[in-house]
């Protein structure tokens, strides 16, 4: 308890750290997972002329490098940009969009990729048990569960490490804009290794822990 | 349930794998097709189950009307049956669920058809846990449960040992009404005749043969399916 007490007073800005950290992550990994799941199993499920093209556009998109989203965010959302009169930029909202924007094409496209075969199946089955499409939708999810709960980690894997991008639209401001990753950047550049390496630790914990949350539920079906 | 196919034609990735002109099947007949590997079988009763949708042509159902105007007459068990996961007894009756019968109609159904087999032991199981032959019975149980006018077996009996299959062929006669064809795919000559009214020989996704089983399998026309009846 002693020990706890003291990593607070002397780590007292950590806190609000880790806790914009996993705001920023969660709330861009939701809204990419409800985004990128209801699409990406739509595209899973169905056949139509685009389909490959649109496979490899997301392919690419999947692997764009954070920085290059964070000048796009940048640009979009600075005052002369085309969302400048929302005064978002190096606002928390700015860098849920940038995460947003990155995880999304990771979402819908590991949902597209793990979905297809066995969702296929689930369809054509629902289908020849008379099921509605209210009701195969369902119990595709149903099925794929597993599945979906691995794509939303890995989002939540890339938005919780991400630093180039909310860096850049978030400008890592004490209190308001600044996340664990950011911070280590922060503290390395000014020489505090003990700093960077403590939330090096959090943010290692942090991970762990959403992967054993993951795992919990993956068991449990098992 | 009648059925006329008329010029269906699918096609995948530029091959045709299906080619009937013409095709009438009629009420309260068991039809057994039979065919070599990749001859267009389960194509033909995927597109009938509505899970296939056809390049060009159609199929109509009880004399004009589309698939789906008759799709909660339709059931269909695949070859390779996926089961949710979930408990068996679940899985049996997750069709009539989705037909939204009421509970008593359910346990009814399923008190009707749970004595063709010997699966008490199971019910409770998760059905991903079970063995080859143990998910054909209970995916032709879930097939049967439905009591659709249209009843499409790919393979039923395939995996299953020599006393499932005599269940499931008993099962199949009984499902059998005046207004239900049952159509099973099959590569068990022996059970094609023991089982069927009516035969048809697939090659290449065309009909070579087709027939009443009597006259098939005493004076076959075509050459292949003289060489696969003299096997």
């Amino acid at each position: 308890m002693n020990l706890i007490t003291t990593f607070f007073t002397e780590y007292n800005d950590i806190v609000p750290v880790v806790l914009m950290s996993l705001f920023i992550s969660i709330m861009s990994t939701a809204i990419a997972s409800i985004l990128g799941l209801i699409s990406g199993m739509w595209v899973a499920l169905h056949d139509f002329k685009l389909k490959r093209g649109l496979i490899r556009v997301t392919d690419t998109l999947m692997s764009l490098p954070p920085v290059l989203m964070g000048l796009l965010v940048y640009l979009l959302l600075s005052r002369k940009g085309p969302l400048g009169d929302f005064q978002l930029l190096f606002t928390p909202a700015a860098m849920i969009i940038a995460q947003c924007l990155l995880v999304l094409p990771i979402i819908f496209g590991l949902s597209v990729s793990s979905i297809s075969k066995s969702g296929l199946e689930v369809k054509g089955t629902c289908i020849s048990l008379g099921a509605g499409k209210v009701d195969t939708f369902i119990t595709v999810i149903k099925e794929s569960r597993n599945q979906i709960l691995s794509v939303i980690t890995a989002g939540f894997g890339r938005a919780i490490s991400e630093v180039g991008a909310v860096m850049m639209v978030g400008g890592n401001i004490k209190g308001y804009t600044r996340v664990m990753t950011t911070y280590i950047a922060l503290e390395t550049g000014k020489g505090n290794f003990n700093q960077a390496i403590v939330i090096g630790f959090i943010l290692l914990f942090v991970s762990f822990l959403i992967n054993s949350i993951l795992h919990f539920f993956q068991g449990r079906d098992a | 349930m009648e059925i006329k196919i008329e010029n269906a034609v699918k096609n995948y990735e530029g091959n045709e794998v299906l080619n009937i002109p013409d095709l009438e099947i009629e009420n309260g007949l068991i039809y057994a097709i039979i065919g070599l590997n990749g001859s267009g079988k389960t194509t033909l009763l995927k597109s009938l189950a509505g899970i296939e949708r056809l390049s060009e042509g159609k199929i109509e159902y009880k004399k004009n009307l589309s698939y789906e105007k008759c799709k909660l007459d339709i059931s269909y068990m695949s070859q390779k049956p996926y089961l949710f996961n979930g408990a068996v007894k679940k899985n049996i009756l997750i069709g009539l669920k989705y037909r939204k019968l009421s509970k008593p109609e359910i346990e009814n159904r399923f008190e009707k058809y749970r004595y063709y087999f010997d699966i008490e032991y199971l019910l409770d199981k998760n059905a991903k846990k079970l063995s080859v032959g143990e998910c054909a019975k209970t995916a032709i149980l879930r097939t049967a449960v439905l009591e659709g006018s249209l009843i499409l077996l790919d393979e039923a009996t395939a995996s299953m040992d020599i006393e499932s299959t005599i269940n499931a062929e008993k099962l199949i006669k009984d499902m059998k009404k005046e207004e239900t064809t049952i159509i099973l795919v099959t590569h068990d000559l022996y059970q094609a005749r023991r089982m069927a009214d009516y035969v048809i020989f697939m090659d290449h996704g065309k009909i070579i043969e087709k027939g009443t089983a009597k006259e098939v399998f005493s004076n076959p026309q075509h050459t292949l399916v003289k060489n696969m009846l003299a096997i």
